[in-house]
């Protein structure tokens, strides 16, 4: 039918086509307009004044002046700084890995159909579910030497009677940290790939298993590929998070001891404590290069898949 | 000069605001037009015959309760429609900042001396000479060291709060513990005080529950270390001079003490509660605390409550160093009705509501007609008052400014003995850092 | 090929392939279950000791908790959640931490539905880079931005207000939403649709009635996701909510935390019970999810 009418009507439909063509245009317009507006308004235009801020000596109640790089300076020649660099790399790579294993682990196990798994995926969401500084309050209390629970279920099992000083010393300081922090974020993980692996057709696993493709085959060549795009955002997404925390190490250390998880938040923390906000700034604002290249990185991946 | 500069500098910012690209524009003009007007009233906006007041919430339901009270039957009685909200101290900061910025302040609020001495750096705070020296001849003088916490040297030439209680630290020893161990008096040097823990430690219960961690307390070091002869500044307040023979004796009584295990493990993280958690618990047989473990032993533990004993912070060979720490109401300088926030300040130095009130706070005495209030017989605010009257201000023997409240704030003193017993640092190379890290600190404001 | 392969020798493999499935399946499905269950177990074993630790805490008054710690409540008592509702007021702020959370949640499934639909399938100039700059927003600390913000709040009169709160928080939930949603949107096949509009549905139309109801898995998991972090915002609301009235549920629990004292029982009950409303909100939003799923293979 189509290639009957093609002589008579190949100008109209293209005339239409472009019409619908600026409709579509508009409309796209239209529909991402809020969102936008929005984000420009009450993120954009605060983060460049953010970042305007950390260039001058600017202090609460007054404007200050341009001083150039003076406040980075400063930042990094603080004794804590490299170490605040290192942990904050540590932390949100490792979390990342560990979030990423144990997320992936439990989405394709949650998505298959055996019985109980409606209360088990309630109950993956459980640390998800309270504000993060109890989360972390609660960990704290675990972590805690004498009469905390990590230690009372090693004394009452008789594994170690002794007191470990899980966040006081500084060979497990980090590692607690960590642990806190991968159990308060897998949940988004575990779901978020739950929800994109349901979006996966349940046919091409029947086909490949007609195929006599075994379980990691399937994994590696149905199941990655189709959830990739959701696997690099969330990555991305949690990562963010993960770098910009304050609450896991606050709670839990203030940094210490010896700056053993000294992280970026808490060091800009620390500078808005003597309302200094251009240096607090400062310390915000050098971390954005890793977390630019990072959001690129993530991106360029994504436009790959397309 | 600075008030007009800041005028200035609004007005330039709004205009920058306005302009700033379509986002700014947008943000501040059309973005979310009609509906914000209709649904938002901010609390904020002083109008008419209303007064904001936000009070330090302490950890007392009974005093915050009577404080609420007490400027609402102002309100009423002086047909003012008064708000008040009391802010949690650990938020003061931060709500100050932000409200300093955004022009929202209340039109009087209570903060400590940190705050004041930052909002007086930035000329936020309207000058209360007038009213000052009006309660101190009536009530028979400010106390000479809360007098000199505030001297106006320090404060831009004014004096910028009203004193309402003083806060400090009182040593809390466990009687029933150190009876076992035979020691009968509550040491009076910090020597004493180590050679005492080590005597009456006993497995699961600590000697020393000081914190070495990067919170308030950990800052009971410096004037540990101040009390051993060493210095965080010069007499000027300008040069960092903590590297110094007698900060290496202090390190060296710490790092003694550490080895002998007299910190409670996790003494190097602890958060502000550490120290109230670790006596509580029957962990820790001395601890250094302003007040508020009584008021939680008394009413969850009265056994505790029972075999505590108090006395003063002890001394170093060179000085005892127990500072106060007043804490004072102010006007910021958008309040537009002063003499009405003067006003409701002036009514809450009242004795008839203080002699109530300081029963339930914990604060020692700020006016010489307080020192006799019945309050002040209980161990722990008598022990404040003490501590009024032995005219230690803070920071002294240093002094007290925007630099040595940037190094406080830094924890530049107890990172340096978590440099030594978490890193394993030598003494002198942990004290070189410090003094690299404050001389940085000074630097800014030299 | 292979298919090919497989067909012309479908009785042969048919016979083996029948007999082999009717054992080693089954023994193979009953061992791979066992191994499922057991590591369910493992880590229904992490996530809950935590919890349950919270939970015992919340039963426990300060004499227990410190004198005594235990793995198991010597006298459990209700005390804490009785202090927590009559004197703390915490349903207050439950109240205004379910208007926070809800409407956060609604608006913003709208919004970012609207922008994720527009991002996919939409052909316009600057697509790409609107897209990136909508995630950009995502990576900027809050900490860096509450000062500039707390101006602009204050301009525009959202201070201390419950809806200045959800404005904020729409910040932080667009750009995820919008970022999960293409996702979700992007695979869903744009034929149905396409089929709809030449029916003469309009865009909106197709949107609601076909590209939605097909992806509700996903927006069942955004919506949690914004719901659970605008209920467990706490910088934002610190700052911004000052009367006592107003304050959310992370507010209420930090105010559990006066100066130098901690109220262990009755900020373990309040955590406890800031928990529940997220949990049945998620097991509403299961029931979408597999509702979704249904969708999803009837289309097919």
């Amino acid at each position: 039918m189509s290639t009957l009418a093609t002589p008579e009507t190949s100008r109209p439909v293209g005339l239409a086509r472009l019409s619908f063509a600026n409709r579509q245009a508009l409309s796209g317009y239209l529909l991402v307009l809020p969102a936008l507006l929005l984000l420009l308004g009450l993120v954009a235009y605060p983060f460049f004044f953010a970042i305007t801020i950390s260039f001058t000596d600017r202090v609460v109640g007054e404007a200050g002046h341009w001083v150039g790089l003076k406040n980075f300076r400063y930042l990094f020649n603080q004794p804590s700084f490299i170490k605040t660099v290192t942990n904050t790399i540590v932390l949100v790579v490792v979390a990342d890995i560990a979030k990423l294993c144990i997320g992936l682990g439990l989405a394709v196990l949650l998505n298959q159909a055996v019985p109980g798994r409606g209360l088990m995926r309630a109950v993956v969401l459980l640390p998800w579910a309270m504000p993060g500084f109890i989360a972390f309050l609660v960990w704290k209390l675990l972590f805690t030497p004498i009469g905390g629970g990590l230690n009372l279920i090693l004394t009452d099992t008789g594994i170690y009677t002794g007191i470990i000083d899980w966040l006081g010393q500084k060979s497990t300081a980090l590692p607690a940290v960590i642990i806190a922090t991968v159990w308060r974020g897998f949940p988004f993980w575990a779901i978020s790939f739950l929800a994109a692996l349901q979006g996966v057709p349940q046919e091409l696993y029947e086909a490949a298993k007609i195929d006599g493709a075994t379980a990691w085959q399937r994994f590696r060549h149905i199941t990655l590929p189709s959830i990739r795009p959701v696997i690099l955002i969330v990555t991305l997404m949690s990562s963010i998070w993960t770098a910009n925390s304050f609450e896991n190490v606050w709670i839990m250390t203030q940094g210490g001891p010896s700056d053993a998880t000294m992280v970026f938040p808490v060091l800009a923390y620390f500078g808005m404590q003597t309302q200094r906000l251009g240096e607090a700034a400062a310390v915000s604002v050098a971390m954005i290069p890793a977390l630019l290249i990072l959001v690129f990185f993530v991106t360029w991946l994504i436009k790959d898949d397309d | 000069m600075s008030d007009r500069s800041s005028r200035l500098t609004q007005s330039r910012l709004s205009r920058r605001q306005m302009l700033g690209g379509i986002a700014g524009g947008v943000a501040a003009g059309g973005l979310l037009p009609g509906i914000l007007q209709a649904k938002s009233a901010p609390a904020l906006i002083q109008s008419g015959g209303k007064l904001t007041f936000w009070g330090g919430l302490i950890f007392s339901d009974e005093a915050n309760k009577m404080l609420t009270d007490t400027v609402n039957a102002w309100g009423k009685a002086n047909g003012v429609q008064t708000d008040v909200v009391m802010i949690n101290q650990n938020e003061t900061n931060q709500k100050v900042s932000a409200a300093v910025e955004s022009g929202t302040m209340p039109d009087a609020l209570d903060m400590g001396l940190d705050l004041l001495l930052l909002l007086s750096a930035s000329k936020q705070l309207t000058p209360v000479d007038d009213l000052y020296d009006k309660i101190g001849a009536a009530q028979g003088g400010w106390h000479e060291s809360v007098d000199a916490s505030l001297a106006p040297a320090k404060f831009g030439g004014s004096r910028n709060g009203i004193p309402f209680g003083a806060g400090g630290n009182v040593l809390f020893g466990r009687k029933d513990i150190l009876d076992e161990a035979g020691i009968t008096a509550m040491p009076k040097t910090w020597q004493e005080l180590s050679d005492d823990a080590a005597k009456a430690q006993k497995p699961g219960v600590f000697g020393m529950g000081f914190a070495l961690s990067n919170v308030g307390d950990g800052n009971l070091q410096v004037s540990v270390l101040q009390s051993y002869g060493g210095r965080i500044a010069d007499d000027a307040g300008k040069k960092c001079m903590i590297k110094s023979a007698q900060t290496k004796t202090y390190m060296e009584w710490v790092k003694a003490a550490w080895d002998k295990k007299l910190f409670p493990p996790g003494a190097t993280t602890w958060d502000g509660a550490g120290d109230n958690t670790a006596y509580l618990s029957g962990q820790a047989i001395f601890i250094a605390n302003t007040g508020s473990v009584t008021i939680k032993a008394q009413e969850d533990d009265p056994d505790l409550a029972k075999s505590t004993i108090y006395s003063a912070l002890p001394a170093g060979p060179v000085m005892q160093v127990s500072p106060i720490g007043p804490n004072v109401r102010a006007i910021p300088k958008s309040t537009k009705d002063v003499a009405r926030a003067k006003a409701l300040i002036e009514h809450l130095t009242q004795p008839d509501f203080l002699k109530e009130y300081y029963k339930v706070a914990i604060y020692g005495p700020v006016l010489k007609d307080q020192d006799d209030f019945e309050a002040f017989n209980t161990p722990v605010l008598g022990g404040l008052r003490d501590l009024v009257l032995h005219d230690t201000p803070p920071g002294a023997p240093d002094v007290y400014n925007t630099a040595y409240a940037d190094f406080s704030a830094n924890f530049v003193v107890p990172k340096m003995i978590q440099r030594m017993v978490v890193d394993g640092l030598s003494i002198d190379d942990a004290i070189d850092e410090a003094q690299k890290q404050g001389d940085a600190i000074y630097a800014k404001y030299a | 090929m292979e298919s090919i392969e497989s067909r012309t020798t479908l009785p042969a493999t048919f016979e083996r392939g029948w007999s082999r499935a009717r054992r080693k399946p089954k023994l193979r499905k009953l061992g791979s279950l066992v191994g499922v269950y057991v590591i369910m177990l493992i880590v229904a074993a992490i996530v809950i000791f935590p919890i349950y630790w919270m939970f015992t805490i919340s039963l426990k008054l300060p004499r227990e908790i410190y004198r005594l710690p235990s793995l198991v409540p010597q006298a459990p008592t209700l005390d804490n959640y009785r202090e927590l509702i009559e004197k703390k007021h915490f349903l207050v702020n439950i109240r205004n931490s379910l208007i926070v959370a809800s409407s956060v949640t609604v608006v913003s499934l709208l919004v970012s539905s609207f922008a994720a639909y527009s991002i996919v399938r939409f052909r316009y100039r600057f697509r790409g880079l609107i897209g990136r700059v909508i995630l950009l927003t995502y990576l900027t600390p809050s900490s860096l931005l509450f000062i500039p913000l707390s101006i602009i709040v204050a301009r525009l009169h959202l201070g201390n207000s419950l809806f200045g709160l959800i404005v904020l928080y729409l910040t932080f939930s667009i750009p995820l939403s919008t970022w999960l949603l293409s996702g979700y949107f992007r695979s869903v096949p744009p034929d149905l649709e396409e089929q709809a509009m030449v029916d003469g549905t309009s865009q909106l139309g197709a949107l609601f009635r076909i590209l939605l109801p097909l992806s509700l898995p996903g927006l069942a998991a955004v919506g949690i996701f914004t719901f659970t972090g605008a209920w467990n915002e706490l910088l934002f609301a610190l700052i911004f909510i000052t009367s006592e009235d107003k304050r959310t549920v992370p507010i209420g629990l930090q105010y559990l935390i006066t100066g130098d004292v901690l109220l262990w029982g009755p900020i373990m009950a309040g955590a406890v019970l800031a928990a529940l409303p997220v949990m049945v909100l998620y097991f509403l939003a299961q029931r979408f999810m597999v509702q979704g799923v249904t969708a999803g293979s009837v289309k097919g």
